[in-house]
């Protein structure tokens, strides 16, 4: 894979020349297992120690660094062996190079906020003298001073810091709606406007009363809402875009001379012919001209059942192959196709709004109306009696009534709550699951790849009388190198590189693979099945194995048998302990022999195991415990997982997981942590409990608030301080979900 | 009293001076970043 990075024709994906060096490029690397501020200078120092490698800038907030590197002296995949040696993974991250217009954003916000603030605080001094003079000590002279150097100090404020909010409501007033920010704007503008008018004209008819230092804090404590939420907001941005972050798809391009190679998906043209495995994706249009296999193109058209693909039919770019191995023409390649699936993806993820957020949403139109109607009203109402009163009643009305609590109330909780996940190493997929995970009383876990290590060691072979066991381990490999599987992947690792040749494969998900194995130019063809126990008909035997074992078999019938050490993953024990002390029930479900499964079950302590589940039986078993009642949430990572991930409440993915499996996710969890899924089911049930506060909070706030203002009992700079210190109260609330609870 | 009309102008330019500076650092990217220099004392070399 790291071969891929080296191709010149990738650099152009993640990094981009740099200006003044001339050779030099400069890129983003997106570093998995940075858990404090310390790991960033380590990782500094292993990249700055490269030849080739200058300019190294690690931000450990985003776990990225930015490096200059020049292609005469170095190769990404030195990087990346680098960063391997000290511990750390990395990926070439070229959406960075993308989010400047980000950076830019969080900037100009920052600035607002600072002058906002200190201009509050200036602005406060030159108000106190006249909070705390008795009349008569302040001369008229000195009290116009004070109120002119206000007035200067608030100009920035309104027309620097406020400019968001106006240009929010312009544009919503423009397209004849109404937004938050309408009210927002019209109570800051009146509030300037009538202070301005008092200052330069203190015997007015809007009488001599500012609001310089409501308008200051009022516009400081909003933005410091904003800020606070837009931080939240890019930390969940960033943790979507890793997971589109892979190393460059590679896929099996026919060689002119027979054979294949593994190139680059960048690199195919049309008119290519290439081979895609079973669990991988189609790396372009194309029609197939060998092979049959069933196809999931749920991500592109919907459908959710896979559809069977066969010579001479079209397939589709980023849809994927899920049994058999298929030849493919490449008729149209390009951006467009993978670019458009991506966009699509980030868009779900984004543009999933959480139930209460969206009723949150739809009472807020008439909601605003109605608030400008009352401050319109409440201020006619006392403008025959008290026009400089009026003035003040209309502004509280206006800044009171701002729903921005109770619209903060959902998204602040959520996103905190992905942020502080994300960190940990889960991605969350769906915002809107997090609210589904909540309730989940039923985890059920994958055993092969999810609770035990994927890559595994041959421990021994055994086989039939008459053949050689590295002839049976070559015969394996052949057919085991064309599929995903992890039992295949270490089979094929052991058996390194064969001279024999597999054709017509199929892979029958959950039982093992199928095909044709020729060697010597096709003189000696026979089938072959390499998988599990009752799919080879291998002999019933009294000395079970410690592990996992697949077996080979051929016409004949049953041929070897492969042992397998499967390594449990370090933290399983305790993340089950972890999920168990939480009340919840979990189980085990495995396309693997019973005897094993219910060993593993012991040694973890899982009470509820079943073995030799075919894909269909796993999703009938998450079903059934549907029906009784349960929410289920299924851990898992391999093609045969999809149907009951789908199925399933909630469904997380471990970060190696094929493509199927994460783009059926909610949570991806990224270096087969399974210690995170005891703490994303807590996050989730505490996320639900900030929600419930912070919309009960809001509810109170403006039912007790807006009578208030509106008989006029209610001065602006304390309907400012009130609304502003709700929403705060809301995002501060939320904000304690950043913190992840202590780990079990 | 009278020291107030050049005090009260001259507080009004500092802050704005402040704002400016503060204008400077935002953007020189100095609030980005800033959990490892903690650390960086801590270093050897």
């Amino acid at each position: 894979m790291q071969t891929a990075l080296d191709e010149p024709a990738e650099w152009e994906g993640f990094s981009r020349p740099l200006a003044g060096r001339d050779g030099w490029r400069e890129c983003y690397l997106a570093i998995e297992g940075m858990h404090c501020a310390a790991c960033a200078l380590t990782v500094e120092h292993a990249l700055a120690l490269l030849p080739g490698v200058d300019n190294v800038r690690v931000n450990g907030a985003s776990a990225t660094a930015l490096i200059a590197w020049s292609p005469r002296l170095t190769r990404p995949s030195a990087w990346l062996a680098a960063l391997a040696g000290a511990g750390y993974g990395a990926l070439p991250a070229g959406d960075l190079l993308l989010a400047a217009p980000r950076r830019q954003a969080q900037r100009v916000l920052l600035w607002r906020w600072l002058v906002a603030g200190f201009c509050m605080m200036q602005v406060m001094m030159y108000a106190v003298p006249a909070y705390v003079a008795s009349p008569g000590d302040i001369t008229p002279d000195i009290a116009g001073l004070l109120g002119w150097a206000s007035w200067v100090l608030t100009l920035p404020v309104v027309l620097f810091s406020c400019w968001p909010f106006f240009s929010t409501a312009l544009r919503d007033l423009r397209h004849g709606r109404i937004g938050m920010d309408v009210p927002v704007a019209l109570g800051i503008a009146i509030a300037f406007g009538a202070s301005t008018v008092a200052t330069f004209d203190p015997t007015g008819p809007l009488g001599h009363e500012v609001w310089y230092d409501s308008v200051t804090m009022f516009v400081f404590f909003l933005l410091s809402g904003r800020l606070l939420e837009q931080r939240l907001r890019d930390r969940t941005a960033g943790s979507l875009e890793a997971l589109m972050r892979r190393l460059p798809q590679t896929i099996e391009r026919a060689l002119p001379g027979g054979g294949f190679e593994r190139v680059p998906v960048r690199r195919l043209v049309a008119g290519d012919l290439v081979r895609v495995l079973p669990g991988e994706i189609f790396p372009a249009d194309g029609v197939v001209t060998d092979g049959e296999s069933q196809v999931d193109e749920a991500l592109l058209t919907g459908e959710s059942m896979p559809v069977p693909r066969g010579k001479g039919q079209l397939v589709v770019a980023g849809s994927h192959n899920l049994s058999g191995m298929l030849a493919m023409r490449v008729e149209r390649i390009g951006e467009q196709t993978r670019y458009a699936q991506i966009v699509t993806l980030m868009e779900q993820a984004s543009m999933d709004k959480p139930r209460l957020a969206r009723i949150a949403d739809r009472i807020a139109t008439p909601f605003l109306f109605a608030v400008v109607a009352a401050a319109a009203a409440a201020a006619a109402w006392w403008w025959s009696t008290d026009p400089s009163h009026a003035v003040g009643v209309a502004i509280a009305v206006l800044i009171v009534t701002c729903p921005c609590a109770l619209s903060l109330a959902t998204p602040a909780a959520t996103l905190a709550a992905a942020g502080a996940l994300a960190r940990r190493g889960v991605l969350v997929r769906r915002l809107q699951a997090l609210e589904a995970c909540a309730s989940i009383d039923t985890v059920v876990f994958d055993k092969t790849g999810t609770l035990t290590l994927a890559p595994m060691a041959l421990l021994a072979t055994r086989c039939r009388p008459g053949i050689e066991p590295a002839r049976a381990l070559a015969l394996a490999g052949a057919l085991a190198q064309h599929s995903l599987h992890p039992a295949s992947r270490a089979i094929a690792a052991a058996a390194g590189k064969v001279d024999c040749i597999a054709t017509g494969l199929t892979e029958l998900a959950g039982h093992g693979l199928r095909a044709t194995v020729s060697q010597d130019g096709g003189r000696h063809a026979r089938q072959l099945r390499l998988g599990a126990a009752s799919f080879c008909d291998a002999p019933a035997r009294r000395h079970t194995a410690l592990g996992l074992e697949v077996h080979l078999a051929d016409e004949a019938g049953w041929l070897a048998v492969f042992e397998f050490d499967e390594a449990l993953r370090p933290d399983a024990q305790a993340a089950i302990e972890a999920l168990r002390a939480q009340g919840l029930s979990v189980q085990l479900l495995s396309g693997d022999r019973s005897v094993s499964v219910q060993r593993l079950a012991r040694r973890v302590g899982i009470e509820a195991a079943w073995g030799d589940c075919s894909p269909e039986g796993k999703l009938r078993h998450v079903s059934r415990a549907q029906r009784q009642g349960r929410r289920v949430a299924m851990v898992g990572d391999g093609v045969n997982d999809g149907p009951s991930l789908a199925r399933a409440d909630v469904s997380i993915a471990m970060g190696q997981a094929v493509p199927l499996a994460q783009a059926k996710a909610d949570f991806v969890v990224l270096g087969g942590q399974l210690g995170a899924i005891p703490l994303l089911l807590s996050q989730a049930r505490r996320t639900r409990r900030v929600v419930r506060e912070n919309l009960l909070w809001a509810a109170a706030y403006n039912t007790v608030c807006v009578p208030l203002a509106v008989i006029g009992a209610m001065p602006p700079w304390l309907a400012g301080l009130g609304m502003a210190l709700s929403s705060l109260l809301v995002v501060a609330n939320s904000a304690r979900l950043a913190r992840l609870p202590a780990e079990h | 009293m009278d020291i107030l009309f050049l005090l009260i102008p001259l507080s009004v330019a500092l802050a704005l001076i402040i704002i400016a500076a503060l204008g400077w650092a935002v953007w020189r990217g100095q609030f980005e970043g800033i959990d490892a220099e903690a650390q960086r004392i801590l270093e050897a070399d």
